[in-house]
């Protein structure tokens, strides 16, 4: 990499982040610091053109700093952005023109209102002719399945039908490059499918996309290329495919289990061979995962330790998924 | 089944002035529908105006009517509800966004944030405007006053200046709640002050003479100067003429305008060092 942005670099990358920082100070009523958090402590990546990119990493991570940043609605500490080839600093209103920003959430829209309403709006304020609004809206509502609902107040909407409004507002003014930060957050599984599908025809279309999330899963579906980050640093960068291949030496032990309670987690935590344990035990059935080298041979031991009263519903022996490669990485 | 690749597309909206007239019309008409979205937009338009009036008549039951006392009166309760309003569509502008949790997609269209809250305060101070024709009309219907105007051009030309300049104060007075998060206590207490300095109430001459540098400070003071001399036979105010009260009222409504446009590029460094301007 060059120390200087050529324009050649900014034809292949879309985005292309070097050193970027962000500090949050918290202050008191009379205006002295109490508190300074370091959000983003020097990041570096790139995508490509067409690409579609995911920032992974859990609460707090920087995921929602980084895209603030990334579509000017933040300024940096340090570093530098180039969004495609602008400048995060100084472009302001030429980068907004250019891409479309889809937040997680119920926020955002004018609820007491209709969904085209909220559309021809946001179209006016990105300065799209009116005239090419009035044909594309309908056909936008079309394709994120809200035609013949679009004459309803937003308020009566399901929080599906709500950010599938929000992805359709990202697109009035036709941007080149998409920001979702975790945009199926609170959604039920359909609801989620609908809209990884909708991001997945953007891709198909030639958008460039960052998407972040904490699903994995949805991560290693979607994305190209995915950037683990944790506590404001990046602390990987691959193909889902690659990083996945970090954890290639483990498999993974699914346990569906009734009446297993944290001194069981710990019970496994102890067994040697085993790397580490992943438990859910807020509902009434309980989901442990257990990744260890041994694979099925630790079975008898995973039975051993369990105690009276409590029994194993199923259990599956797995590859590793990026979900077992992000543990490791967070972890570290 | 519409493909995306189906959309149509065109060129962007991208003169100076197009561009701005698109957001402004925007603003002004998105802040209508959410305006009569509301049913409580009865309560300031046509409940406040009838209690207004009502109250005036119980304690001026006793004067003659046709008095010109009275057709000061009514004007002054109009005048009064204008204000009312112009506070109220200043909270409301772009502090709308922030309660309604649509701020950050405001701030993040590639316009100033200032073309987008003169839409809304304009909408809100027509209204008030509407609100004051409301109530100049029942009063004037209740007391059975002739509505014998001395100038009828020039009090309709007062009032359009009036009503622009009463914007215009509206923006600034956003920028001041953006920047303040003590806005709400600041509007509130400055409604009564501004209501006897603007000379709403009674004439501004006969306010105590502290009071007098803030009174000709606020530009709508001269619009209602002006609005009274051309309204009401034999007005005795301040010692300007029509004409000087709308001159001064015209550039001290620059003034504010620079002002606050001024402001609003403070605001948008503001949200851009913070992230946010929600309310949390
Ligand atoms: N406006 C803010 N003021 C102070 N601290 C903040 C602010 N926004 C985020 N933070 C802090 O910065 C860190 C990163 O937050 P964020 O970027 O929202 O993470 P993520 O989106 O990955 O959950 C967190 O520690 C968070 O508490
Ligand atoms: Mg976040």
């Amino acid at each position: 990499m060059g120390e200087k942005t050529t324009t050649a670099e900014s034809q292949i990358w879309a985005v292309s982040v070097k050193g970027l920082t962000r500090e949050y100070t918290t202050r008191n009523f009379f205006g002295g610091v109490t508190r300074t958090t370091w959000a983003l402590s020097g990041i570096d990546f790139q995508i490509a053109n067409g690409e579609l990119f995911g920032l992974i990493g859990p609460n707090g991570a920087g995921k929602t700093t980084t895209i603030k940043i990334l579509t000017t609605l933040l300024t940096p500490t340090g570093g530098d952005a180039l969004i495609l080839g602008l400048n995060v600093r100084k472009d302001l209103y030429e980068i907004r023109r250019r891409i479309g920003i889809v937040f997680g959430g119920e926020r955002g829209l004018y609820n007491r209102v209709t969904a085209v309403d909220n559309l021809r709006y946001f179209s006016d304020l990105y300065g799209v002719d009116p005239k090419v609004a009035k044909e594309r809206i309908p056909k936008l509502l079309e394709i994120v399945g809200l035609a013949g609902r679009e004459k309803e107040r937003v308020e009566k909407y399901s929080r599906g039908m709500k950010q599938r409004l929000h992805i359709a507002k990202a697109l009035v003014h036709d941007p080149e490059l998409i920001f979702l930060d975790e945009p199926t957050i609170g959604l039920d599984p359909a609801g989620a499918r609908d809209i990884r599908n909708m991001v997945r025809d953007l891709k198909a279309q030639g958008k460039t996309i960052l998407l972040t999330t904490h699903y994995m899963f949805e991560a290693e579906e979607l994305c190209q290329r995915v950037g683990v980050i944790s506590k404001g640093k990046i602390v990987a960068l691959d193909t889902p495919s690659e990083l996945k291949n970090m954890v290639r030496d483990i498999s993974v032990i699914d346990l569906r289990t009734y009446g297993a309670t944290m001194d069981y987690v710990e019970a496994l935590r102890a067994i040697p061979d085993v790397v580490r344990v992943v438990a859910d035990l807020e509902s009434e059935q309980q989901s442990i995962r257990i990744q260890t080298p041994m694979g099925a041979d630790l079975l008898p031991k995973v039975v051993a330790s369990l105690p009276a009263g409590a029994k194993i519903i199923d259990r599956t022996i797995k590859e590793p998924t990026l979900e077992d490669a992000y543990l490791r990485l967070v972890e570290e | 089944m519409v493909s995306m690749q189906d959309l149509p597309r065109g060129k962007r909206v991208d003169g100076y002035v197009s561009q701005k007239v698109q957001v402004l019309r925007a603003s002004i008409f998105l802040t209508r529908k959410l305006f009569f979205a509301d049913p409580q937009w009865v309560i300031p338009n046509i409940i406040a105006p009838f209690i207004f009036t009502l109250v005036a008549f119980f304690l001026f039951q006793g004067e003659t009517s046709g008095s010109s006392f009275l057709l000061y009166l009514v004007l002054g309760s109009g005048l009064m509800g204008m204000w009312g309003t112009t506070i109220y569509a200043s909270a409301n502008s772009i502090g709308f966004d922030r309660w309604n949790g649509t701020m950050e997609a405001t701030l993040a269209a590639p316009i100033p944030l200032s073309w987008i809250a003169l839409g809304r305060v304009l909408f809100n101070t027509l209204q008030g405007v509407l609100n004051a024709v409301f109530i100049l009309v029942i009063g004037l219907a209740w007391f059975r006053v002739g509505f014998g105007l001395v100038n009828p051009g020039a009090f309709f030309l007062a009032s359009v200046a009036t009503f622009l300049s009463l914007s215009s104060f509206g923006l600034l007075m956003t920028t001041i709640l953006l920047l303040s998060r003590k806005g709400g206590f600041i509007t509130n207490s400055m409604e009564i002050p501004v209501y006897i300095a603007t000379g709403t109430m009674f004439p501004v001459i006969l306010l105590p003479i502290v009071y007098l540098p803030f009174a000709f400070m606020l530009a709508p003071t001269w619009g209602i100067e002006a609005i009274r001399i051309a309204a009401l036979p034999g007005y005795v105010g301040l010692p300007t003429t029509y004409w000087q009260d709308m001159v001064i009222m015209v550039a001290e409504t620059l003034a504010y305008l620079g002002l606050a446009f001024f402001l609003f590029k403070r605001v948008e460094a503001y949200a851009k060092r913070n992230g946010t301007l929600e309310e949390y």
